[in-house]
This record gives C-alpha cells, structure tokens and sequence, in this order.
C-alpha cells in the first residue's frame, strides 16, 4: 500500500517537473514551427493579414536560379569547411595527444576560437581581410606572394573560400577535442603490440587510430555539419552573402527574403525546403548516440 | 640505439613544427585584435601596419564608453544573459531529475523531444519567432529574447545534466528514502549536492551561449536601448568608416566573460570529473 502511494507520488511529480521543459519544447518551439509551415502557404508580409496561395511560394522558389546557387554554396561551405576541420582536427589531436613539453598551454591556447563568439570572430577576421588596411594581404605583398590585395571579401571566386576558412578556424577546437577524448581512451597495448609486429606509425594511424575513434569521429562530423550548414553570422557579418550571393548560404538568403524583401511566405519555403537534410541528419544522429536510458 | 633517438628526435621536431604552426594560426587573430585595439588611427590606416606595436593608445577604449551606447548594450546582455540562464538552468534541473530518475509514461518520447529539439537550429526557426513574437507584441524589446533563448538552453542543459545525473548512483537516494524522504526531497538533499560541479559546468556554458548568441537578437531587437552586445558592437561597422579600433576594442571587453568563464568551467569540470566520478 505504501509503496502503491509512492509510486503515484513520484509519477505526478515526475509529470510536474518536466511540465516547463515540456512548455518550452513544444509550445515555445512547437506553435511557431507549425504556424511557420502554414505561413509558407501564404503570401505573408510583415504588418499584413496571410493569404491563403497554396504552393506558390515553393514553385518561385524551385524556379528561381538564385535559390539553386544558394543551395549549392551551402554544400560548397559545409563540405569543405567539415572536411578540413575533421583532417587538421585528426592530426592536431594525435599530435597534443603526444607528451611534450608545454602541452597544457597548446591545449588551452587551441581552444580559444570556440570560446570567442561568433561575431567578435567575423569581425576580426573582416578587419584582416579589409582590402587595404588589411593585415593578410600586406603580408602577402611584403613577402611578394601575391602583386594587388586579394578582394577577400568581395571577390566573386573568393568570398566563398574567406567565410570558409574563418568557419575552419572557429570550429577546428571541437574536432580537436572530442577526437583527443576519444584517442584518450584507446588501448595503448594495441600500439606496443604493433610495433613489435614491425607496423610503422601511418599503417598504426590507419589500422589502429582511425577505427578505434570512428564512432567519435562520425558524431563529431554530424554534428559539425549541423551546425556549420546552419551557420548565419560569419557569413552574414564577413561578406553579407555577396558579392551577388556568390557567398550566400540557405541561412543568409531567407534572411534576406525575409527582413530586407519583407516576403515572410517565400522565406519561411526557402526555410523549410532544407528541413528534410537537417531531420535526416538529426535522426542518423540520435540513432548513433541512442536516447540510452 | 643511436637510430632509435635519431629517430625520436626526427619526431619531435615534426611534432613541434606542427605545434608551431596551429598556435600561429589559432593565436594570430587573437593578438591582431587585442593588438588593433590599442593602435593609434594613425598607425592602423596604414598599407603597412607594423605587426608588433610602435605606440600603443586606450583611446579607442575611451571612446567607447564616451561616445557609445557600448555600457547599455553590455547591461543589455547581462540582463538577458543572466535572467536566461537562471530560468533555463532551474528548469532543465527539475526536468531532467523527472526523466533519470521519475517513471512515467512518455519519459522516452520526452527524452528523444529533447536531442531533437538540441539540434534544430536557430537558422530555422527564427522566422517562425519572429512572427509569433511579433503578435504577442514583444517587438523591438529584450524580454523577447528571454522567451526565445529558453528553446536553444534548455534542450542544451538537459542533455547535459541528465548524463550528470545519471552518473550518480541511486543507492544515494534508495538510503534517503528510507530514512522517510520523498523524491522531491532527495533531489535537493542529494542529488544537487552531489551534481552542484555539474550544474556549474552547465550554468557556465548556458550563459556563455546566450551571451554570444546573434541570430535572434539580430532580429528581434533593432533599436540601441534593447540590443546586447553582439549585436550593438556589430551596428557600429556600417555608422563610420575609421570604426575599426571601436569594433576592435568593444569586440576584446565583450569576449572576456565567456572567456574567463569558459576557462574556469575547464578547470570546475576536471575537479566535477574527479570529485563525483562523473562521466
């Protein structure tokens, strides 16, 4: 009897103190969320009553060029700015990993960009790239690697590659230490037995490393290209997705629909058109780590 | 045996070589910054800016707590930053005792709710919160952003504090609810205790994401007497031309909270590892 008291006790209170957390996730999100996909069926303007058009807004979408270049800047981005965090992440993690002297200060100093935010970050790194007072391009001029100042920032072949390498440097300290947690953990008898086999450090690297930290590796990169395919404010504050969206991403073009075309419909379709990517994503991503209870 | 140190030290130079060029390319920008800072209009507008300092000047420093609105913004970002995350940290902590340690039904679906909503992006969703707080007619008004910031905190505090929690064995509280507790009251004679490094970590990094966030404040606050630090330091940029040593200097005073917060929370999660036996 006692115990059946208890039991109720507890599942009362357990309903009441998720209430707010269960308020937020499905009432401050939730309601938006699903106002927004039946926005995207309307021709919402700020200030103005929707109207109901059905998929008009898709269709400009899809057939509209600048969406498409959009689309593919975003793969440039994420792709490329994933893949040289996960590569110079791997080896920076083998090499602190290592012991030598002064590996606690490398430690802490490589982690200082990912405690910077977002904005301090792009706005330094637009002060470096400034077309003439720029510390980057008088430095290539000084040392005679390039004749005129690279147009870092509005060059139609470069913008894309100047947010890409500041995403690179902001994002580099997390591969680097959820990879250093994992090589952490691997068996170091798995080496000696090796070296005794007469297996060098790049078949080790290849044979033991990499497959012992695949499952961090795969996580790491998940979640890496969520955030980095979602990113607004480097893009935003370094090149604002110019010159003629040569550097615009998804999250910078609805903004722009949105705020500075004032056509909330559209933006909410060019939004919502990337929720299928990101929803696979989420769920290969909560298969991998499991809701372990 | 002479092989073998030939060897060791062909690995060490590369090994240093490496270290060499991360700290330059991790630490340069830092240094340009602090260092940009402090440099005279003088010898900032140049072709050629030195890299090491000729002269050195707080005016920028001066400047902006004469001739901004830099203090309103950093109050403004207090404000949020704190409220938001006392809020948000309170109620991840009583959610996320419910669902390691309370049995009901819809515990796992609220558990899954959880990691997805952690991972849905503000790129995504503001839009949809601009409009809804655009009806509830919290425009233009920072208190908005203590509605929003809840939707990216407390999925984040749960997942970490529920890792925490589970950490800490049960038996702790089987022997206080022996001893007549109930579950309410062994959460805060127990577990809090128990899990307060954890909590710390959590706290520090709650405030840290809402301090350095942009996406929301850039829309939701427009006029200079609601916007926090992001996004005022960010407006000055297109007001002047010579800005730089402004942007510079206001972008060193706003990262030293999180800084200095990321790092003691370096330090409180090693002792928090070490103390609980937390995972």
């Amino acid at each position: 009897m006692h115990a059946e008291t208890t039991r109720k006790y507890d599942r009362a209170l357990g309903y009441a103190l998720i209430l707010p957390v269960a308020f937020v996730i499905f009432v401050v999100i939730g309601v938006p969320f699903v106002n927004a996909v039946y926005l995207s069926f309307t021709n919402k303007v700020v200030g103005m009553d929707p109207k109901f058009v059905g998929l008009d807004n898709y269709i400009h979408i899809f057939t509209d060029k600048e969406y498409w270049k959009v689309l593919k800047n975003t793969f440039i981005y994420t792709v490329s700015s994933v893949g040289f965090k996960l590569v110079i992440g791997i080896i920076l993690a083998v090499v602190v990993n290592e012991p030598f002297f002064g590996r606690g200060f490398v430690r802490m100093a490589l982690l200082i960009p990912w405690a910077l935010s977002g904005m301090v970050v792009s706005i330094t790194w637009r002060w470096m790239y400034d077309d003439t007072y720029g510390i980057i391009n008088s430095l290539l001029m000084r040392w005679n690697l390039i004749d005129l100042p690279i147009p870092w920032t509005s060059g139609m072949s470069i913008a894309l590659i100047s947010v890409i390498i500041v995403n690179v440097w902001k994002g580099l300290p997390f591969f680097i230490f959820s990879l250093l947690g994992g090589l952490q953990t691997i068996d170091q008898q798995m080496y000696e037995a090796a070296t005794i086999d007469g297996a060098g450090w790049l078949r080790q690297f290849f044979y033991i490393t990499v497959p012992s930290i695949m499952p961090i590796i795969s996580i790491t990169v998940l979640l890496s290209t969520i955030w980095t395919f979602n990113n607004f404010e480097s893009i935003w504050l370094i090149t604002g997705g110019g010159p003629l969206h040569a550097s615009a991403v998804v999250s910078t073009y609805t903004y722009e629909i949105a705020f500075q075309q004032n056509k909330m419909g559209q933006a909410l379709a060019a939004a919502g058109s990337v929720i299928p990517i990101l929803i696979l994503m989420i769920v290969i991503y909560s298969r991998k780590v499991g809701t372990d209870q | 045996m002479n092989r073998n140190t030939r060897r060791k030290a062909q690995k060490y130079i590369i090994l240093y070589a490496i270290v060499i060029v991360a700290l330059v390319w991790t630490l340069f920008p830092v240094y340009w910054m602090v260092k940009s800072s402090f440099t005279p209009n003088e010898l900032m507008y140049t072709a050629k800016p030195a890299l090491i300092p000729q002269s050195w000047t707080t005016g920028h420093y001066k400047d902006l707590f004469q001739k901004t609105t830099f203090l309103k913004y950093i109050y403004n970002s207090l404000y949020v930053s704190l409220l938001s995350m006392l809020l948000c940290v309170s109620i991840s902590i009583v959610g996320s005792y419910s669902l390691t340690r309370l049995r009901y039904r819809g515990r796992t679906f609220m558990s899954r709710a959880i990691i997805y909503t952690y991972l849905l992006p503000a790129a995504v969703l503001f839009i949809p919160m601009y409009v809804a707080v655009s009806r509830l007619g919290f425009n233009d008004n920072k208190n908005a952003l203590l509605i929003v910031y809840p939707t990216i905190i407390v999925p984040y505090c749960c997942y970490m504090l529920m890792s925490y929690f589970r950490a800490i064995p049960k038996e702790l509280e089987e022997a206080a609810m022996i001893d007549g507790c109930t579950s309410l009251q062994a959460l805060f004679r127990v577990v809090l205790p128990i899990a307060s490094p954890g909590i710390a970590v959590v706290s520090t990094f709650a405030f840290t994401m809402d301090w350095n966030e942009y996406l929301y404040a850039l829309v939701l606050t427009t006029s200079p007497s609601q916007q926090t630090a992001t996004i005022g330091i960010a407006s000055f940029k297109f007001s002047d031309q010579a800005i730089w040593g402004l942007l510079m200097s206001s972008s060193v005073l706003a990262s030293v909270p999180a800084v200095f917060l990321y790092f003691l929370a370096q330090k409180f999660l090693k002792t928090g590892l070490a103390a609980g036996g937390v995972k």
